[in-house]
């Protein structure tokens, strides 16, 4: 079967919708039939359409009296639990596919900053060109990885504490940062920042609220006395 | 269209053994059966209902215009033909009767709107896909590149200080990004102060 991208708008060519009528009405009654039969379950189709007076049904006239006198045996609060027409049906649609896709986007933004941090640590990326809100995503995403490094480091020395370092192959170029080199990752948008609620990097802020602040933790190759801040 | 996920197995047409599997392919079947008919109605501008009952007893129903319309009409169809003759409208009015039906002005908006989300999660997932093939390639490349659990000690040491250089250039990044914002802002408030003042000099 062609998959054609069919516009979601009601088909104004008579015989082109009746087609396709003909065509759908076919492929949902058998999926009906297929769910009651794979899942063991009750449940019945009508449908009203202007070609025929008489309604198209499944599974017959007996089946569907059935399912309505089951369902009316349900009490009216229970009832309308799940009942959706076509507009609440839509709106629960549009509201699973908006978190889908924020989903989506958070996790491609982490790629994307994965990837600029590599860049960065190999030279071949400048930090110059990020953004403030690019520039703490990063700073957490280091941050991390940092983490991962350390207690990967600690079970490694746990399990062999004597082991002599695997082969490294030479170092790259001591190419960190600032460099001008060409800018590969110019294309990093100045998108929202990632929502990390309670996971905001400590160090990050304490800075943002006080330039200042000597104690960040940083490592051996830390560059004081600060050229913004002299007196410190 | 390339869609890797969805393998199509052929299934016997019998009651599922696993009940954890059964339990899953209505919840998928369900809404997938009810997503069929809401666009059955925007295409082709017909009134449905369906009714399911879940294995768990619970009963779910999709209707266009309404749930209980459908049913009623159903259940009177049993009455006098007479009663259902005005459906029997001739070709061209049943049509315009239709389109009137379906003017329904906030289900164009929301269609437009699921529509219109659907493409952006496809491009996200497109892009997904380039971002994995860009790692993988990175990856392959250089030693610093590989995924943490394939370094040796040694090697993971080099690795924390190239890190912790990043993040204090980082820091300093941001710092200076900050004080050239406060810089700015301070020549427009200046600006903005002499021309209020009605022009008396330039202020500080």
């Amino acid at each position: 079967m062609t998959r054609q991208k069919v516009k979601l708008a009601f088909i104004t060519n008579d015989s082109a919708r009746k087609a396709t009528y003909k065509k759908r009405k076919k492929g949902l009654m058998k999926k009906v039939n297929e769910l009651s039969t794979l899942c063991g379950i009750d449940a019945c189709a009508i449908i009203y359409s202007p070609y025929e007076a008489q309604p198209e049904i499944w599974p017959n006239n007996i089946g569907v009296q059935h399912v309505i006198a089951r369902f009316k045996r349900i009490p009216e609060m229970e009832r309308s639990k799940n009942m959706l027409n076509q507009e609440s049906f839509i709106r629960k649609q549009v509201t699973k596919t908006n978190e889908q896709l924020k989903k989506q986007m958070k996790e491609n933004r982490e790629k994307e900053m994965t990837e600029v941090m590599y860049q960065c640590l190999t030279g071949k990326g400048s930090i110059e060109n990020l953004t403030l809100p690019d520039l703490k995503d990063l700073g957490e995403l280091v941050d991390q990885t940092l983490k991962d490094i350390s207690r990967r480091i600690e079970s490694l020395k746990i399990v062999s504490p004597n082991e002599a370092a695997a082969a490294a192959p030479p170092l790259p170029q001591a190419v960190v940062g600032g460099s001008s080199s060409s800018m590969v990752v110019d294309n990093v948008s100045g998108r929202d920042e990632m929502q990390r609620g309670t996971q905001t990097t400590q160090w990050f802020t304490d800075w943002m609220n006080n330039p200042s602040e000597q104690n960040l933790g940083l490592g051996p190759n830390r560059i004081w006395p600060h050229p913004f801040f002299p007196d410190c | 269209m390339h869609r890797p996920s969805k393998g199509r197995k052929k299934i016997e047409m019998k009651r599922i053994n696993n009940m954890s599997s059964l339990l899953v392919a209505f919840s998928k079947s369900h809404s997938g059966l009810f997503k069929m008919a809401s666009e059955m109605c925007t295409l082709c501008g017909v009134e449905m209902e369906i009714i399911v009952f879940s294995p768990t007893k619970t009963v779910f129903l999709f209707g266009h215009p309404s749930v209980q319309t459908i049913i009623d009409r159903y259940l009177k169809q049993n009455l006098p033909p007479n009663r259902y003759l005005k459906q029997n409208l001739p070709p061209s009015a049943r049509t315009s009767q239709l389109e009137q039906r379906y003017c329904n002005t906030k289900t164009q908006e929301l269609n437009l709107q699921l529509t219109n989300l659907l493409a952006q999660l496809e491009a996200e997932k497109k892009t997904s896909e380039e971002l994995n093939m860009i790692r993988k390639a990175r990856q392959e490349s250089f030693w610093w590149d590989s995924p943490i659990e394939n370094l040796g000690v040694e090697q993971l040491e080099k690795l924390k200080v190239m890190m912790l250089n990043l993040k204090n250039n980082s820091i300093n990044q941001a710092e200076k990004i900050v004080m050239a914002e406060a810089a700015n802002l301070t020549e427009v408030l200046c600006m903005c102060g002499s021309t209020w003042l009605g022009g008396i000099g330039p202020s500080v």
